[in-house]
């Protein structure tokens, strides 16, 4: 009985391989301000790497045919940044279809939000793929502002640690 | 072959549709130290459903064994945003952060169930769940018996701890929580002064004047992301925050009926100096073009 409980509990679980994040070599990241529907393979070092250029404000690149300004961004001091992936059927699931194409209703089931992707198939392995410590920011013809919702989440593990620091006794 | 990235629109979603190749990549933040800690262990790093202690819901957290800690997972997910990773696409910009959360939060939810028994209990009587079986993981989190002070009173019986849930002194270690998080978001410059409002109508930020009393509603909403409403509002009371000022519209809801006092209460809370910790994750005010 207390076996089978064990085990029960055991399902629940999504095992991050601990090697991986030794070994995890560096991966070069861009964040776009557009969104790409679907997530494959893409031969950015063919289109978009020998684009970029060093204008007299920040970076520039265009992807179809639109400018964009870009920045590097830093991850927060004392994290890293991680690509975590799974290898054979993907965590985040088959695919990634728009959810708005009716004709398509296997795409509609499988559009899925990470939450709810950790939460399937459990009792399954992840591992880091690839390690960064910065990323390249893009906005659509300006380099998103300080109000960028991405520059606040940045913030974010500096006010999380005071928010769950313990306090002091009395 | 035409390039995916002169294609247009459509052009490109037909390539991509009849692509069967798929990757799926997922970008975390994690702290620095997992990687030395890696180098001890060969598992115990794993991420386990447990109880939302805010809403009671379940939500993914990530264990550390090794460290025994508890990490929360938080998406960073804002509409049009794409990854390029290495030699490949990934939908959606989405950015996972782990970071520590305070596992007191986790007891305190089931301290407070257990309350309405009225009796003093064993620990490993008080978190059980039939749920999120995994609940048993916070029992093996260090030093226990240290922070449980904070919220509990408790009496020992032959050498056995047994506890009972402390309004009281919750709402002073909430105080002192809200306390040390003004302090961080002093040192970190967090604009508090109704950010929410302010970016809806000006795009830059605003010479901020903010007032003590903007830090402590501030830090009260981030707290009581944490917590359920009922204790949110007797914290709020309990600082003396602002009365409501009315300037919250009330949109009528199908729920209305069914809330309870203390719900009235908080809904009546002006609550446009909180923060909620969403904010910092999700675009709210989407400009309305």
């Amino acid at each position: 009985m207390e076996s089978s409980d064990e085990a029960a509990v055991e399902k629940c679980r999504i095992h991050l391989r601990p090697g991986t994040l030794r070994d995890a070599p560096p991966a070069t990241l861009h964040l776009l301000p557009c969104e790409v529907l679907v997530s494959r393979p893409a031969p950015v070092g063919r289109f978009f790497t020998p684009a970029i250029r060093q204008g007299p404000d920040g970076l520039e690149v265009s992807f179809r045919g639109r400018k964009l300004r870009g920045e590097e961004v830093v991850v927060p001091p004392g994290l890293v940044g991680y690509v975590m992936e799974e290898k054979g059927e993907g965590l985040v699931g088959k695919g990634f279809s728009e959810g708005s194409s009716n004709d398509n209703e296997q795409g509609q089931q499988e559009l899925v939000e990470p939450p709810e992707a950790l939460e399937r198939d459990f009792d399954r392995f992840i591992g880091a793929t690839a390690s960064f410590s910065g990323f390249t920011l893009w906005g659509l013809e300006t380099i998103p502002g300080p109000d960028a919702k991405v520059r606040g989440a940045l913030t974010w593990p500096s006010l999380a640690a005071a928010i769950h620091a313990q306090v002091p006794e009395d | 072959m035409k390039s995916p990235f002169s294609a247009t629109w459509m052009e490109l979603k037909g390539i991509m549709l009849s692509e069967t190749s798929q990757v799926s990549e997922m970008t975390f933040f994690i702290p620095e130290y997992f990687k030395d800690a890696a180098k001890k262990m060969k598992s115990g790093l794993m991420f386990v459903k447990l109880v939302n202690p805010c809403s009671g819901e379940g939500t993914i957290y990530l264990f550390n064994m090794c460290l025994q800690q508890l990490f929360e997972i938080k998406v960073f997910k804002e509409k049009h945003h794409s990854w390029f990773i290495n030699q490949s696409v990934q939908s959606g910009g989405l950015l996972h952060f782990a970071t520590p959360i305070d596992p007191l939060f986790l007891l305190l939810h089931y301290l407070r169930k257990a309350d309405k028994e009225g009796k003093f209990q064993p620990l490993d009587q008080v978190v059980v769940d039939d749920m999120f079986p995994n609940c048993i993981l916070l029992l093996k989190l260090p030093e226990l018996e240290k922070l449980l002070q904070h919220v509990t009173e408790e009496k020992e019986i032959d050498k056995k701890k047994y506890y009972k849930y402390s309004k009281e002194k919750t709402i002073k270690w909430l105080e002192k929580k809200v306390n040390q998080i003004v302090a961080a978001l002093k040192t970190n410059h967090v604009n508090v002064s109704a950010r929410v409002q302010a970016t809806a109508f000006f795009s830059g930020d605003q010479a901020s004047s903010d007032k003590e009393e903007d830090y402590i509603c501030y830090a009260h909403g981030l707290v009581s992301d944490y917590i359920p409403r009922e204790l949110s509002d007797d914290l709020c009371k309990y600082l003396k925050l602002p009365e409501p000022s009315a300037s919250l519209p009330n949109p009528p809801s199908k729920k209305n009926n069914k809330m309870t006092a203390a719900q009235k209460a908080l809904a009546k809370v002006d609550k446009s100096g909180m923060k909620s910790i969403d904010s910092f994750f999700a675009a709210k005010n989407k400009k309305k073009n």
